[in-house]
């Protein structure tokens, strides 16, 4: 164990931007819970005679049309954006790990199983042939607005992308050696699967997992833009630059400017992190860098 | 030849099937979607038999089924109904707002690649260094970036505060003559029409959003190229090549040339989702795109245009896969 | 050095407009075109009429539309408005001595008998009135305007009703110019009815050459080009972009100062601002407050703001707990912030809606007994047994600029009193559908009932039959002064039956009142004549060019 952690570390060292990255993550998700002890003022009370008022003392990043107080809200966002992001993320892993394991195992199999893996393959093309954002606008207008159905919008719209993940991995590994043996020995297919396939894809999800969590938070920001995501007046980057739209015409820039700040360094928190794994997760590719 | 005929033939038969599959779960999907088309389009004044004969005038009192049958014999016969928002047929919208997604998309990507591209092959070249850093640094920030909030802080910046741009609101001032529509591309219009002032017009409403959308994709594609360039640098045969003296330029255009594959896969895998997903920049600008079209269809409970677009951008797509395929078919000699 | 943020704005807009001069080297000629030159008119608006029919129409585009495409029977006479003399509008007074009790002016109708018992009037139209098509005015072409509404039976079917026509056997050619309606049952509506915006007359010869066997009403062609007898043609129509309206040489009044308006789709009202300050346009419709006091003190730029017909409110579900317990629905006034709502949301360019009737309109009763008073708000609650508060949504309009910030508001001080609401955001082509379907606790509505009449709008929102009684709001007594007011022509009985319901309504409160949005003209300065109309739209035929 204390060998994995070396290793960790020592990557971290030779690239200082993984290193930013992870200490923005851990920030994030530090602001995310404890919120509500930075945050100078209650997120979701508007101040109407405190209107628009620039970036000054004590409003750090001034006050948007209602008077609430843009960095509280910038402070609390993370919880409804991370909360969506992560939600979402891992139901979509799930959901398209579990399909695309069946997919990949069972592929070009006998006539029931078989059928079934080319099903899934075509609904998952059928999927990803909507246009994402329609796709996504549509699942939620179906639900209802909520952060119930942003979960669900989003880990529909990701699957897929779990699900060819695993089937390639399930091509390839099902041809190794041990697992031949272990079918051989009788091991029933469920139990191949979970032993075998899925612990040697993990290293690939989890780096997919967190570049994903980034871009199921643009997802959630951009649903809420276009007015399909959360409910006003909750604090969320993208409906805070929705809301502040309509004033930077009239030179009133903070409102949209901060949030959209924030949820930049978040994400490239987010990516940096996913590109670290995903080199940590390859040796070949561990050793090349700390050799490098 | 006749290897090229077989694998268009078995590509070509698999999407009749793909298209009908995406149309019919679009139809299936899109009836979840609470709202009454009828009460929409009859407004405050609707008295329930004026509603009765909306909804038969619209088909709507039929089964599911027989709705969905109407509706694809229509689209076989080119009408993609009407769109009860814009009161014209769908088909004839799209006519009008695809081209403008079109000419955004064509025109950033291209930007995009200008960008994307030799940042990526610099990346791959060379280990350390202020060029390498940025190529890294680019990829990282550019896919961290949401695209709306980038074209907002350029409107501020260029817009409002420089001035140095016009304002964002489509894609021509209203009081200069649009060209005649041949392609439906503002730029290529004008030039046919030998009308510069539309030109010059259109190209100072596409610097903006063009540059948000391009800044932005040219992340995946320096990414995708720097990564596969390395890849191929690392091969076998680039390093035979520098066994044998080849020069480092001659050695990195065949890795590049090995690496176009997965740069073209990038790039029309940007191309189609760009189509549905440019609707944010479209909105920002006051596009009048095809994306923000479908969008307010969806929102609300306008059918038809979500349907039209779905399928066309679905045909576009499939289209796109299609000439890549043909693409890697002539790069590539080892696909069958 | 504190720069007034204002004039920093000021200036940056202004030096927008020089440079976006600068970027089209003869912007300045096609200015000249359109913004300089006498003969054309160029209006930005939020969106070009989607149907001309206005059988089925109630866009923005279409109003104006209509308005100039089209004439009616008769219309008000003008007179200066009180505070902006450099505006007019109409005088939709109460004189006991004219006919019908209302100062109208003939239109195409040149004279009008009443019969004292309002069950019948003869108009006696002029001659000689030519329609964009060439064909004169006669009796059938009112005749046939009136059997299309009875054969549609969409918007002009509640005009048949309102006016209290039963048939169209109740509108009879009397005589090649003289046309009758004749009532079953005494109508104070009977004259009022008819300068109202949506009851043009069609020239039926040319309707009735275009109709077809399955279009006998000639939709297809209404929807798209005009058959009329109003100021202007349709010279080109564009849908998302522009419509183009050209001046009649023999338009019967004689030509329109303006020949050419182009009304070009603005969709973003911070655009629409843009172009009026660059001198790209003569008129921006409907900005926003705070675009509004942007525009004061730029020099080409006249920014005129005049009380209107309009009333924001938000309907308070009676059938949906707990709004049915009236306690609750004043609780839910006395919580209203207005004060913050007045100056934040609206800069001061609305007042409160202290009555439930247009105050512009004869017969308006004020004084709302409510005024923001959270504890009396609490005390009502517990009064109703609610004194641990409760939960409820509120659906807003995300087409509306102003009403997501007037919801969060609200919600910021009904968290005092212990009410949580949830804010529902309702996209703008559904919203109508949304407060149409009554299925909502709470959701905002803006209106304006066209005809001023305090009869007419009563009915339109407190009447227990009525389709636009969203609130679902029942009182029979309120329903018997309602009929009263309904079927007799006597203006005093009809005013106090009509001040008695508005007592007893906004005792009530089947809403939560908000304001009274100003309707505001910001146009260039060289264009005169506005006037003001109960429609809340403009006539292009009223101005002309200094």
């Amino acid at each position: 164990m204390t060998g994995k952690f070396n290793l960790f570390f020592r990557v971290l060292k030779k690239r200082p931007d993984f290193m930013l990255g992870y200490i923005i993550v851990f920030l994030i998700i530090i602001i995310a819970i404890f919120a509500p002890l930075f945050a100078p003022f209650d997120p979701i009370k508007s101040d109407a005679k405190n209107y628009l008022k620039a970036p000054q003392w004590p409003y750090l990043m001034g006050t948007d049309a209602t008077g609430m107080d843009v960095f509280s809200r910038v402070l609390y966002a993370p919880r409804v954006d991370l909360a969506i992001a992560l939600l979402g993320t891992l139901l979509s892993a799930v959901l398209g790990v579990i399909l695309g394991a069946i997919a990949g195992f069972y592929d070009g199999s006998g006539k029931v199983a078989g059928f079934g893996s080319a099903f899934i393959m075509r609904s998952a093309d059928v999927v990803q042939a909507f246009p994402v954002f329609v796709f996504a606008i549509a699942v939620v207008a179906v639900l209802g607005q909520s952060i119930q159905s942003l979960v669900m919008a989003i880990a529909f719209v990701n699957a897929p992308i779990y699900l060819r993940l695993m089937r390639s991995q399930c091509l390839s590994i099902r041809r190794m050696r041990y697992v031949e043996a272990a079918y051989l020995a009788g091991t029933s297919d469920i139990k191949i699967i979970l032993a075998h396939v899925i612990p040697n894809s993990i290293a690939p999800l989890l780096a997919q997992l967190s570049v994903n969590i980034g871009w199921a938070i643009l997802l959630t920001s951009a649903l809420s833009f276009i007015g399909a995501g959360v409910e006003a007046p909750t604090p969320e980057w993208g409906s805070m630059i929705s809301m502040g739209f309509q004033n930077i015409v009239t030179g009133h820039w903070w409102p949209s400017i901060f949030p959209g700040l924030a949820l930049a360094v978040t994400v490239l928190g987010f990516a940096l992190v996913g590109s670290s794994i995903e080199i940590l997760a390859d040796p070949v590719r561990t050793r090349k860098l700390l050799l490098s | 030849m006749k290897r090229l005929y077989l694998f268009l033939g078995k590509r070509l038969i698999f999407v009749i099937p793909q298209l009908f599959g995406i149309t019919l779960v679009s139809f299936l999907f899109l009836q979840l979607i609470p709202g009454d088309p009828a009460v929409l389009m009859a407004g405050p004044f609707a008295t329930p038999s004026v509603l009765e004969n909306l909804r038969a005038e619209l088909g709507l009192d039929k089964s599911l089924f027989e709705q969905f049958l109407i509706y694809i014999s229509n689209v076989l016969r080119g009408d993609l109904g009407n769109s009860w928002q814009t009161t014209r047929p769908v088909a004839e919208d799209l006519l009008q707002r695809f081209p403008a997604t079109l000419e955004l998309i064509v025109l950033s990507l291209l930007l995009a690649l200008a960008i994307g591209i030799p940042l990526g092959r610099a990346g791959a070249r060379l280990k350390k260094g202020v060029t390498r850093r940025t190529a890294d640094y680019y990829g990282l920030f550019a896919g961290a970036l949401p695209d709306f909030w980038l074209g907002l802080v350029f409107i501020y910046i260029f817009y409002t505060v420089l001035t140095i741009v016009p304002a964002p609101l489509g894609r021509i001032d209203f009081f200069i003559i649009p060209p005649p529509s041949v392609t439906g591309s503002l730029l290529i219009d004008s030039i046919i029409d030998l009308n510069f002032a539309a030109f010059k017009n259109a190209v100072g409403h596409l610097i903006l959003p063009v540059v948000t959308l391009g800044l932005i994709n040219a992340g995946p594609i320096l990414k995708m190229t720097q990564a596969t360039m390395e890849r191929m640098l690392d091969e076998d045969f680039s390093k035979y090549g520098a066994l044998c003296g080849l020069p480092e330029k001659v050695i990195a255009r065949k890795a590049f040339r090995n690496s176009l594959p997965s740069v073209i896969t990038i790039v029309s895998v940007l191309f189609g989702f760009l189509i549905g997903g440019a609707v944010l920049v479209e909105i920002v600008f006051s596009w009048g795109g095809a994306g923000q079209y479908a969008v307010n269809g969806v929102l609300n409970a306008d059918f038809n245009p979500v349907l039209g677009f779905v399928l066309v951008s679905a045909v576009f797509s499939l289209v796109i896969y299609l000439i890549v395929d043909l693409l890697y078919f002539y790069i590539d000699p080892r696909t069958t | 050095m504190k720069i007034d943020d204002l004039t920093r704005r000021t200036f940056l807009n202004k030096s927008i407009a020089m440079s976006s001069m600068a970027l089209v080297p003869n912007l300045m000629s096609q200015a000249a075109l359109a913004g300089g030159h006498a003969g054309t008119m160029v209006i930005a608006a939020p969106a070009t009429p989607q149907s001309l029919d206005c059988e089925y129409d109630v866009s923005l585009g279409t109003f104006e539309a209509v308005a100039a495409l089209y004439d009616g029977l008769v219309e008000f006479e003008k007179m200066p408005d009180a505070s902006v003399p450099t505006a007019q509008r109409e005088d939709t007074a109460y004189y006991a001595d004219k006919v019908g009790g209302v100062n109208m002016k003939g239109k195409l109708a040149e004279s009008w008998e009443l019969q004292p018992d309002a069950k019948r009037i003869v108009f006696k139209l002029r001659e000689g009135v030519m329609s964009n098509w060439g064909n004169e005015l006669t009796a059938e072409d009112v005749k046939w305007t009136w059997d299309r509404k009875f054969g549609l039976a969409a918007i002009g079917g509640f005009y048949t009703k309102v006016s209290g026509l039963s048939r169209p056997e109740d509108v009879r050619v009397e005589g090649k110019y003289t046309i009758s309606f004749n009532l079953d049952n005494p109508n104070p509506l009977i004259l009022k009815i008819h300068p109202n915006l949506y009851n043009p007359i069609y020239d039926s010869t040319k309707c009735k050459e275009v109709a077809t066997d399955d279009d006998p009403w000639a939709k297809g062609f209404i929807e798209n080009d005009s058959a009329g007898f109003g100021p202007y043609r349709l010279e080109s129509m564009a849908r998302g972009q522009q419509a183009v309206f050209a001046a009649r040489e023999d338009y019967w009044q004689g030509k329109p100062a303006i020949d050419r308006i182009i009304f070009k789709e603005v969709p973003t009202s911070a655009s629409r601002v843009q172009l009026l300050q660059g001198g790209a346009v003569d008129i921006a419709q409907y900005l926003q407050p705070l675009e509004i006091k942007g525009l004061k003190g730029v020099p080409n730029v006249a920014v005129e703001t005049v009380p209107a017909s309009f009333m924001i409110w938000i309907e308070l579900n009676a059938k949906m707990a707990p709004f049915d317990n009236v306690d609750i629905r004043r609780a839910m006034n006395y919580a209203f912030p207005m004060e913050d709502v007045m100056s934040s949301v609206y800069q001061g360019l609305a007042s409160p809606l202290d009555g439930c009737m247009p105050n512009i309109y004869p017969g308006f009763i004020g004084g709302s007994p409510y005024s923001y008073d959270p504890a009396k708000a609490k005390e009502l609650l517990a009064k109703a047994g609610f004194s641990d508060g409760f939960e409820s949504t509120l659906s807003y309009n995300a087409g509306d600029p102003v009403q997501e910030p007037i919801a969060i508001l609200y919600q910021s001080a009904l968290r005092e009193i212990g009410v949580n609401l949830n804010l529902e955001k309702v996209p703008a082509g559904s919203f109508y559908n949304a407060v149409s379907q009554r299925e909502k606790a709470m959701i905002f509505y803006v209106d304006s009932p066209w005809c001023p009449d305090p009869g007419y709008s009563m009915t339109l929102y407190f009447d227990s039959e009525s389709f636009v009684n969203y609130s679902n709001y029942v009182n029979s007594e309120v329903d018997g002064l309602l009929k009263i007011a309904a079927e007799t022509a006597d203006e005093g009985v009809r005013l106090d039956a009509m001040g008695k319901a508005q007592e007893i309504v906004m005792d009530e409160a089947p809403w939560t009142f908000v304001a009274y949005p100003n309707y505001t003209m910001a146009r260039n300065s060289n264009l005169n004549g506005w006037t003001y109309y109960t429609s809340n739209n403009i006539r292009f035929q009223d101005f002309d060019k200094s």
